[in-house]
């Protein structure tokens, strides 16, 4: 072998390496994929054990996630929900802080938008400007109280140790039970059968243009990808965001470059709950309309880790995971009209979701021993 | 006393001041609501906080052998799901609407022998497949969370099973009679008296056994066992399925004191799993302490139906919370634990 061809080598190996790069990227992909299809197969083989047609209730997942305009509609109505809540869990995740209070969160925030919207309507008028401002009013509401929501268990780590997984799920809890009294007694809708508040005012909605669906607004969807490309930009665009993913992946690199660890957990949870609460607004002022009992108001924060996780924690990579869980969520509601296989096994196949992706060592294993894809999958 | 030896300094001043904390809270109710503290503090309340504390203290002393082992096994709110519901399960298989004594008793075993059957499962991701340990004990806690009621909603139609049945009490005639302690000791749960016994017997085996030592070098220093010629992986394996057996064994519990299984919402475990890891770590990973502290949650867990009793009007669903707030504080103030050395790595023997 000539000098030459050494550098020859040398030239393709370094190719080479530059392709394994791009090849973590596929193979997360791959592990997304994976992990995804065989949930769902041992989805529908458990739909098969418990005495139903696995083939109908497959079609049905399609025909109630894509199938018709209304089902489109459905599962973008749900889908911009999953991917603000899931870039909320993405940016804590990103760090190296497990926020799983994401839930909580979500939840603090919609109510906040709820009772400023109401204690503000009265001084108001009524017509499309007071609409907007109660709405931005609404939604900084949400913002401030999500962020100084997940800012409580970000200083309890910082400053007093506390393990911020047991913390936040801790305040999912408290903020479910606290948020569930608040719509029961001082907050309740006396005119309301139902456990839930009044009703927001009229004013208070967003335009339904595109899609005729009252619940899904077009600025909905606008703001949800404003905030993926403003997150995507944050992360790796900025010194703060820099700083926030080297603090998560090199925490002694980090630290030599000055960061403040102890801030910086901090200001990635409030960063993190700020969207979180955003997307209790947007659930508020675009889907509910009020808020009922917060056991009730679905997993959005609990779905949102598995999304995140999905989509290896990229902020662009949580639209396509966010979409995915919206068709689930779509589905689930179509089937639990057209059929009666009981929807709680979405949620199950979202935790098998979630356990596939722990153990991304499996799929190298397996696509080890079946030769497909070979070592860059 | 040997208990004081693993109890340092520090944990005995945060435990008299929760004791003090206590009292002087106490005193404040008899002076603001004219309640004499003996009405408050009943023999009853003992009991029931009991009866609370069990679940919690089971899988309080499975979660710290997983993690004394080297595996932080999160997911034992997970566990303790699957645990309530395979035992409502096989009580309604065995016994429909109104099953015997003899069914509950049954239906613990299988619960127990389920839940490790899925310890072992689990234990196989994280110790042979290196799944991430937080992202799989999530999983566990998700998968409890939707296929407990889906399996719910096959059996009985409903996320929740109708009334089943609840476990008869010991009581021993004219003992429980005495007062204050007579009825919490002489008339109790006999889950009650079998999760003490665990607890101690847990306790022994973790400290004064050889096999207590090899589970305490597998977290700290995996080196010197694998040395020593004993397989890391081996133990690591046995103390996470323990782990699965225990929190499995506290779902069941949990769901024979209460009689049926409540699939709605975060389920009848409500977190009881999580506030489990917080008791051992409260606890210095030491069972006894774990237990105590899961009596002190347990305890907070009854306030509520206390302070009805006593006439004192607070939302049912604010005092509920009580235990979760503890938990951050207990955490923050002793949020810095001494965590096992090798706690979340996965162990290769150098073969």
């Amino acid at each position: 072998m000539s000098s030459s061809d050494s550098g020859r080598v040398r030239a393709v190996l370094d190719y080479a390496a530059a392709r394994m790069l791009d090849a973590t990227v596929l193979e997360r992909i791959g592990i997304a994929i994976a992990s995804t299809t065989l949930a769902l197969l041992i989805g529908l083989i458990i739909v098969a054990a418990a005495g139903h047609n696995p083939i109908r209730f497959a079609n049905q997942l399609v025909v109630g996630s894509f199938g018709s305009e209304r089902a489109i509609a459905r599962t973008l109505r749900y889908s911009t929900i999953f991917v603000l809540a899931g870039i909320a869990v993405a940016i804590a995740f990103r760090a190296g802080v497990f926020n799983i209070g994401v839930q909580g969160q979500f939840i603090v925030g919609g109510i906040a938008t709820v009772i400023s919207i109401i204690w503000l309507a009265p001084l108001l008028p009524d017509g499309m400007i007071g609409g907007a401002v109660l709405i931005l009013v609404g939604t900084l509401a949400a913002v401030i109280s999500g962020g100084l929501y997940a800012a409580l268990p970000g200083v309890l780590k910082a400053y007093g140790g506390a393990n911020e997984i047991i913390t936040t799920i801790m305040l999912n809890f408290i903020a479910i039970g606290f948020v569930g009294w608040l719509v029961s007694s001082p907050f309740n809708d006396p005119e309301s059968t139902a456990t839930r508040t009044e009703r927001l005012p009229d004013n208070v909605s967003l335009p339904s243009i595109v899609f005729e669906d009252p619940n899904l607004s077009i600025v909905g969807l606008i703001v949800t990808i404003a905030v993926v490309a403003f997150v995507a930009i944050v992360m790796t665009r900025t010194s703060f965001g820099y700083d926030m993913v080297t603090s998560g992946y090199q925490q002694s690199a980090a630290k030599y470059s000055g960061v403040d660890a102890k801030r910086m957990i901090v200001s990635t949870m409030t960063f993190s709950g700020i969207v979180a609460g955003l997307a209790g607004a947007v659930f508020v002022i675009m889907i509910q309309g009020y808020y009922t009992d917060p056991s009730g108001v679905g997993n959005y924060g609990f779905d949102a880790i598995a999304i995140s996780l999905l989509a290896a924690n990229n902020p662009i990579g949580v639209i396509p995971a966010g979409i995915l869980f919206g068709g689930l969520e779509s589905a689930s509601s179509h089937i639990q009209i057209n059929s009666n296989v009981p929807v709680q096994l979405i949620d199950g196949v979202v935790g098998l979701v979630v356990l596939f992706v722990a153990v991304p060592e499996l799929f190298r294993m397996i696509a080890r021993r079946t030769g497909l894809g070979g070592d860059d999958r | 006393m040997s208990v004081a030896d693993y109890t340092t300094q520090k944990r005995v001043q945060i435990g008299g001041l929760a004791v003090v904390a206590l009292i002087v809270l106490g005193a404040l109710l008899t002076v603001w609501f004219d309640v004499a503290l003996d009405r408050l503090f009943t023999g009853g309340y003992v009991n029931r906080s009991l009866q609370m504390a069990t679940p919690i203290a089971l899988a309080a002393v499975g979660g710290l052998y997983a993690e004394k082992s080297g595996v932080f096994n999160i997911g034992l709110e997970g566990f303790m799901i699957f645990g309530a519901f395979t035992s409502a399960a096989t009580m309604y298989l065995l016994g429909g609407t109104s099953p015997s004594q003899g069914h509950i008793w049954l239906a613990i075993v299988v619960a127990v022998i389920v839940t490790m059957l899925f310890a072992a499962l689990f234990a196989v991701l994280l110790i042979r497949y290196k799944a991430d340990q937080i992202v799989a004990g999530l999983a566990v806690w998700f998968i409890g969370l939707g296929f407990a009621p889906f399996l719910a909603a096959i059996l009985w139609g409903s996320r929740s099973s109708p009334g089943l049945a609840s476990i008869n009490y010991l009581a021993v005639p004219n003992l429980e009679e005495i007062p204050w302690f007579g009825s919490a000791l002489f008339t109790q749960s006999p889950l009650v008296l079998l999760t003490v016994l665990i607890v101690l017997v847990s306790w022994v085996l973790l400290y004064r056994t050889r096999y207590g030592y090899w589970i305490q070098a597998a977290g700290e220093n995996p080196e010197a066992l694998d040395t020593a010629g004993i397989d890391v992986n081996r133990v690591r394996y046995a103390a996470v399925i323990f782990s699965g057996a225990m929190a499995g064994l506290g779902g069941a519990v949990l769901l024979a004191h209460a009689g049926n299984f409540v699939g709605t919402g975060e389920t009848m475990v409500d977190g009881r799993g999580w506030i489990g890891i917080v008791a051992y770590l409260f606890g210095n990973y030491n069972p006894i302490g774990a237990a105590a502290a899961a009596l002190l949650f347990g305890g907070l867990d009854m306030l509520n139906y206390q302070l009805q009793m006593v006439g004192i009007e607070v939302s049912a669903r604010l005092v509920n919370l009580f235990p979760y707030i503890a938990v951050i504080v207990v955490l923050t103030a002793w949020g810095k634990t001494r965590v096992p050395s090798s706690v979340g790595e996965p162990y290769e023997s150098e073969e």
